[in-house]
C-alpha cells in the first residue's frame, strides 16, 4: 500500500484545505416550515440567480432586458411605476399632470431625494436625463411624439408632445424613465459598468458574466427600507445548473421560464415558493407571419395556419398544461382583453378547405419558418409543422440564432418565425409594433414586423393613445383585438405565464411591495423571465 | 535552425487563423447594429452606428486595420460593452488558465497511478476494470458528467458549490472549492486518454531488453518501474499533455457555461450571441496564440530531447 501514500496524502491535504477554508459556500439545512414569520426581518444577504448578464448597466446607452431591470433596478429608480391593477403611479416623480389636451405632461419631482453620490434629485437632472434618452438611438422611435422638455420650476419638467399621449407615463416606468446623476450622463462608459442612482441599494461590485453585488443604501429616501443588507446577482446561463444551484443552496432565488421548474418546485411548498407573472405582464407565444411576402400575404393562408394549429395539444405537450390558449396580445385576466370577434380556432376541415382553395388558384402552399436552435423552441415548431402539414401546408424549418432571427424580422427577410412579445402594462406599449406608420417594405427596417397595414387597427391604436376616456380606450383596443383576429398577422398559441421567480421559503416579500404613496405595487413584470423590486424583500433567519 | 523554421510556420498559422476567424465572423448572419441599438432604433441611427463601427468598409480593409492595431497590442474596444477587449480578456484569462491547469493536474494526478497499475497488471482483472472505466469516461460528454457531478457533490452531498467562482485573491479555500468540480469534469476525459497512453507505453517499455537486463541484475520491480521504465514511457504522455490543450480549451466553453465561471470560453460564447465581433476575434487570437505556442514549445522540447528530430 506504500506506493499509494503519496497520492493519498495529496488528496487528503486537498480535502483538508477545502475543509479548513472558512465558511463553505453551500447551504445549511434550514427550517422547512412554509409558515411565514410575523414580519420583515432586517439584514441578511440574498443570492439571486439570473439566466443572463446585462448588456451594460446604463439606462441611457444600453439596451435593457429583464435581467438588466433586476440588476440595475436595485440601484437606479424610475420616475413612474405600475400598481397592482396595472395603473401607473408616480415613483421618483411626486406627480405627473397632463394638460387638458394631453399633449403636455408636467413631471414634478419628489423632494428630498439624493443620488448615492450625494447630489440632490432636481428638475434639471430629470430634464437632462430625458433629453439624453430622446437623443439616444435606443429610444428615438418610441419618443418621436416628444417635441421638447422644459424646466418650468426647479422641481418640474414639462414634456411637450406633438400629439395627445394618454399613456405617456407608462414609458417612464421603464428604461426611459430611470434617472441617473449628471456624472453618469457625462461618462456613459463608466455608468455602463458602475451604476449610480437613488435606489435602495448602492453598487458594490460587477464581474461581467459572473456576478453583481449591491449593498444597502443607509440614506435611502423611503424610511425603513431596504430590509436586506446585500444582494448578489449571480449569472447562471444554464437552466439546469441554475436549478441545481438553488437546490444545493448556492442561490436563494432564481428566474425561470421552464414549466418543469414550476411543476417541480410548486409541488415542494415547504421548501420553495413559486411566483408567476399575471395579467398584462404575461407575454404571448406566437408565430409571426410576414404579411408582405407570398404565400402569407394571402389572408386565407394565414387563417388556415391558425385553424390548423391545435393550441390545446401544444400547451399539453410543451407546457405541461400550465398556460392558457391565446387569441390576442392581452391575456384574459387583464382589463384590456375583449371577447368576441372570431379568432380562427382549431378546425382542421376549415384549414384544409382554405388551403385547397388557395392551391387551386396559386399552386402548392409552402413556406419557411425560422427557429432558434434550442430544443424547446424546435419541439414547438416541429409540432406546428406537423399540424400544418395535415392541412396541406408544406413548411420547412430553418435554424437561426437569436441575433439573426431578430435581424430577419426587422428587415422582413422571413416568411414566418416563432416570437414572444406583448408584456407592456398598457396596450399603448404595443403601438410601434402594430401601427401601420411603422410598417415598411421588405428590405427596410420595420418595427411592425408583420408589415400589416390596416387602417382600422391603426386608427384604433391612435384613439387608444389620444383619448383619455377609459371606456373609449377599451373600445379602441377591442377593435385592435378584433382586427388581429380577422387579419391574423400573428398565429397566437398561448399566454406564456411560465415565466416565474422561484425562491427558497426563507425569502419573503416578492409581489408584496407597497409604493411610496401606499398602494400595492405590481407583483411581477417583464418577459421572458419576470422581474420585481427588491427593496421590500427580506430573508428569515430562523 | 529548427526553431527558426518552426517560428516561420507559427506566423503563417497565426495569419491564417486570424483571417479565417475574422472572415467567418463577418459572414455570420445577424447584425451587430441591431444587437447594440435594439429593435426599436430607426434607419438613421443604424446607418450612423454602422459607419462608426466601420461595418460599411470592405472585409479586407477591416481585417488589415484590425491586424495592424493588434500588432501594436490594441485589441480594440467592444462596441457592446464599450470596454477594451484586452482588458476583458485579461480579466477572464486567469479563470480559464486556472481551470486548464487544475484540469491537467487532476488528469495527470489520477492518470499516472491508474496507467501504472494497469500496465503492471496488463490483461488481468484490474487492468480490464480500469480499461472499461477509461472507455466509460472517454465516451461520456463533459456536459453529462458535469451535471452528474453537480447532482452528486453539490445537490445530494453538498460538499462543494454547484456553481460560481471565487478568485484566489479573495479566498484560496473557496477558490479551490469553486474550481474543484469544473476541473474534475474537464480533466476526466483527459485522464482516460493519458492513462491509456501511459499504460500502452509502459507495457512496451517493460518488454525492452534493458528492462530484462535490469531484472536479471536483481533490481526490485518497483525500482525498475519508477527509475527505468516510467521516464522513457512518459515522453509521449508529455507530448499529449501539450497537444490536448486544444481539446481542453474547447471543453472550457462548455464547462464555464455549465458551472457559471467567468472565463474566456464564456466570454467568447456570449460575444458570438451578441455579435460582439471584436471580443470574439480577440478571444480566438488569444487561444490560437496560446495553442500554437504550446505546440511550438512541445516541438522545441522534443527536438532537444530527441536528436533524430533535430537532424530531420
Amino acid at each position: 500500500m506504500k506506493r499509494w501514500r503519496g497520492p493519498a496524502a495529496l488528496s487528503l491535504a486537498t480535502l483538508l484545505l477545502v475543509a479548513c477554508s472558512g465558511q463553505r459556500p453551500v447551504a445549511v439545512p434550514e427550517n422547512t416550515s412554509s409558515a411565514a414569520p410575523s414580519g420583515p426581518e432586517k439584514g441578511g444577504r440574498l443570492v439571486y440567480g439570473l439566466s443572463a448578464d446585462a448588456n451594460g448597466l446604463n439606462p441611457v446607452t444600453d439596451q435593457f432586458a429583464a435581467q438588466s431591470y433586476s440588476m440595475v433596478g436595485t440601484v437606479i429608480e424610475p420616475l413612474v411605476t405600475v400598481e397592482a391593477n396595472g395603473e401607473w403611479k408616480p415613483y421618483l416623480a411626486e406627480s405627473l399632470t397632463p394638460n387638458e389636451t394631453y399633449d403636455e405632461w408636467a413631471v414634478k419631482v419628489r423632494p428630498g431625494i439624493s443620488f448615492h453620490d450625494g447630489l440632490a434629485l432636481t428638475g434639471d437632472v430629470v430634464k437632462a436625463n430625458l433629453e439624453a434618452q430622446k437623443a439616444s438611438p435606443l429610444n428615438n422611435a418610441v419618443l418621436v411624439p416628444v417635441k421638447s422638455f422644459e424646466l418650468t420650476d426647479p422641481m418640474t419638467v414639462t414634456v411637450k408632445l406633438s400629439q395627445p399621449w394618454v399613456a405617456f407615463p407608462y414609458y417612464l416606468a421603464a428604461q426611459i424613465g430611470m434617472i441617473v446623476p449628471p456624472a453618469s450622463l457625462r461618462d456613459p462608459k463608466t455608468a455602463s459598468l458602475k451604476p449610480v442612482g437613488t435606489g435602495p441599494f448602492v453598487f458594490k461590485e460587477y464581474v461581467p458574466d459572473s456576478r453583481m453585488v449591491v449593498t444597502k443604501n443607509p440614506g435611502y429616501w423611503r424610511d425603513g427600507l431596504p430590509y436586506l443588507d446585500e444582494i448578489e446577482f449571480r449569472i447562471l446561463p444554464d437552466s439546469q445548473t441554475r436549478a441545481q444551484t438553488l437546490e444545493a443552496g448556492g442561490i436563494d432565488a432564481m428566474g425561470t421560464t421552464r414549466d418543469e421548474d414550476i411543476t417541480k418546485y410548486g409541488g415542494q411548498k415547504d421548501a420553495y415558493s413559486v411566483h408567476r407573472a399575471e395579467g398584462m405582464a404575461v407575454p404571448e407565444y406566437m408565430f409571426l407571419l410576414n404579411t408582405a411576402v407570398a404565400p402569407l400575404d394571402d389572408l386565407r393562408v394565414r387563417k388556415a395556419l391558425a385553424h390548423a394549429l391545435d393550441r390545446a395539444t401544444i400547451i399539453k405537450t410543451l407546457r405541461g398544461g400550465l398556460t392558457e390558449e391565446a387569441d390576442g396580445p392581452w391575456s384574459k385576466d387583464s382589463k384590456w382583453y375583449a371577447d368576441g370577434g372570431a379568432y380562427p380556432d382549431y378546425d382542421l376541415a376549415k384549414a384544409t378547405a382554405l388551403v385547397k382553395e388557395v392551391e387551386a388558384e396559386k399552386g402548392p402552399v409552402t413556406f419557411e419558418i425560422i427557429s432558434t436552435p434550442d430544443p424547446n423552441t424546435m419541439q414547438g415548431i416541429e409540432l406546428a409543422q406537423d399540424m400544418w402539414r395535415k392541412a396541406g401546408v408544406d413548411v420547412t424549418i430553418k435554424q437561426a440564432d437569436q441575433a439573426d432571427l431578430i435581424n430577419r424580422a426587422v428587415t422582413g427577410n422571413y416568411a414566418a418565425t416563432v416570437w414572444v412579445q406583448f408584456s407592456s402594462p398598457d396596450p399603448d406599449g404595443e403601438y410601434i409594433w402594430m401601427h401601420q406608420a411603422y410598417s415598411k417594405p421588405v428590405g427596410q427596417v420595420s418595427l411592425n414586423f408583420t408589415r400589416l397595414r390596416d387602417d382600422k387597427l391603426s386608427k384604433a391604436f391612435d384613439v387608444g393613445r389620444m383619448n383619455p376616456d377609459e371606456s373609449a380606450r377599451k373600445q379602441a383596443y377591442a377593435t385592435v383585438q378584433e382586427r388581429l383576429r380577422e387579419l391574423v398577422p400573428f398565429v397566437f398559441v398561448d399566454h406564456l405565464n411560465t415565466g416565474a421567480i422561484i425562491t427558497r421559503t426563507k425569502v419573503h416579500g416578492i409581489g408584496e411591495q407597497l409604493l411610496p404613496d401606499g398602494e400595492k405595487g405590481l407583483a411581477l413584470t417583464g418577459s421572458p423571465v419576470p422581474y420585481h423590486p427588491f427593496s421590500q424583500l427580506w430573508v428569515s433567519k430562523q | 535552425m529548427i526553431i527558426l523554421h518552426r517560428l516561420v510556420r507559427l506566423v503563417i498559422v497565426l495569419l491564417v487563423v486570424t483571417f479565417l476567424s475574422y472572415a467567418m465572423l463577418a459572414l455570420l448572419p445577424g447584425d451587430p447594429v441591431t444587437q447594440i441599438l435594439g429593435i426599436g432604433a430607426n434607419d438613421e441611427a443604424r446607418a450612423q452606428l454602422r459607419q462608426e463601427l466601420g461595418l460599411d468598409e470592405p472585409l479586407l480593409v477591416r481585417y488589415a486595420g484590425w491586424l495592424g492595431a493588434l500588432l501594436t497590442g490594441d485589441f480594440g474596444t467592444s462596441p457592446i460593452t464599450r470596454v477594451p477587449v484586452a482588458a476583458e480578456l485579461a480579466e477572464r484569462l486567469p479563470v480559464t488558465l486556472e481551470l486548464l491547469v487544475a484540469a491537467q493536474v487532476v488528469a495527470l494526478g489520477l492518470a499516472i497511478p491508474v496507467g501504472i497499475a494497469a500496465a503492471r497488471r496488463a490483461g488481468r482483472a484490474l487492468d480490464q476494470v480500469l480499461t472499461a472505466l477509461s472507455f466509460a469516461l472517454l465516451s461520456t460528454p463533459v456536459f453529462v458528467l458535469g451535471v452528474l457531478l453537480i447532482l452528486l457533490f453539490a445537490v445530494t452531498w453538498q460538499v462543494v458549490p454547484a456553481t460560481g467562482w471565487t478568485p484566489i485573491s479573495v479566498d484560496l479555500g473557496w477558490n479551490i472549492t469553486s474550481v474543484l468540480l469544473p476541473a474534475v469534469t474537464l480533466g476526466c476525459g483527459q485522464l482516460a486518454v493519458y492513462a491509456r497512453l501511459l499504460r500502452a507505453d509502459l507495457i512496451a517499455t517493460l518488454q525492452e531488453d534493458y528492462i530484462t537486463l535490469a531484472r536479471a541484475r536483481g533490481l526490485s520491480p518497483r525500482r525498475i518501474l519508477w527509475r527505468h521504465a516510467l521516464r522513457p514511457s512518459a515522453i509521449s504522455l508529455i507530448t499529449a499533455v501539450g497537444l490536448n490543450m486544444g481539446a481542453l480549451i474547447g471543453g472550457t466553453v462548455i464547462i464555464e457555461t455549465l458551472f457559471g465561471l467567468p472565463g474566456i470560453g464564456r466570454l467568447i460564447v456570449d460575444s458570438i450571441f451578441s455579435r460582439d465581433y471584436l471580443t470574439v476575434q480577440g478571444g480566438v487570437v488569444l487561444i490560437s496564440v496560446g495553442y500554437v505556442l504550446v505546440n511550438f514549445a512541445v516541438d522545441v522540447v522534443y527536438a532537444a530531447v530527441d536528436p533524430r528530430i533535430r537532424r530531420a
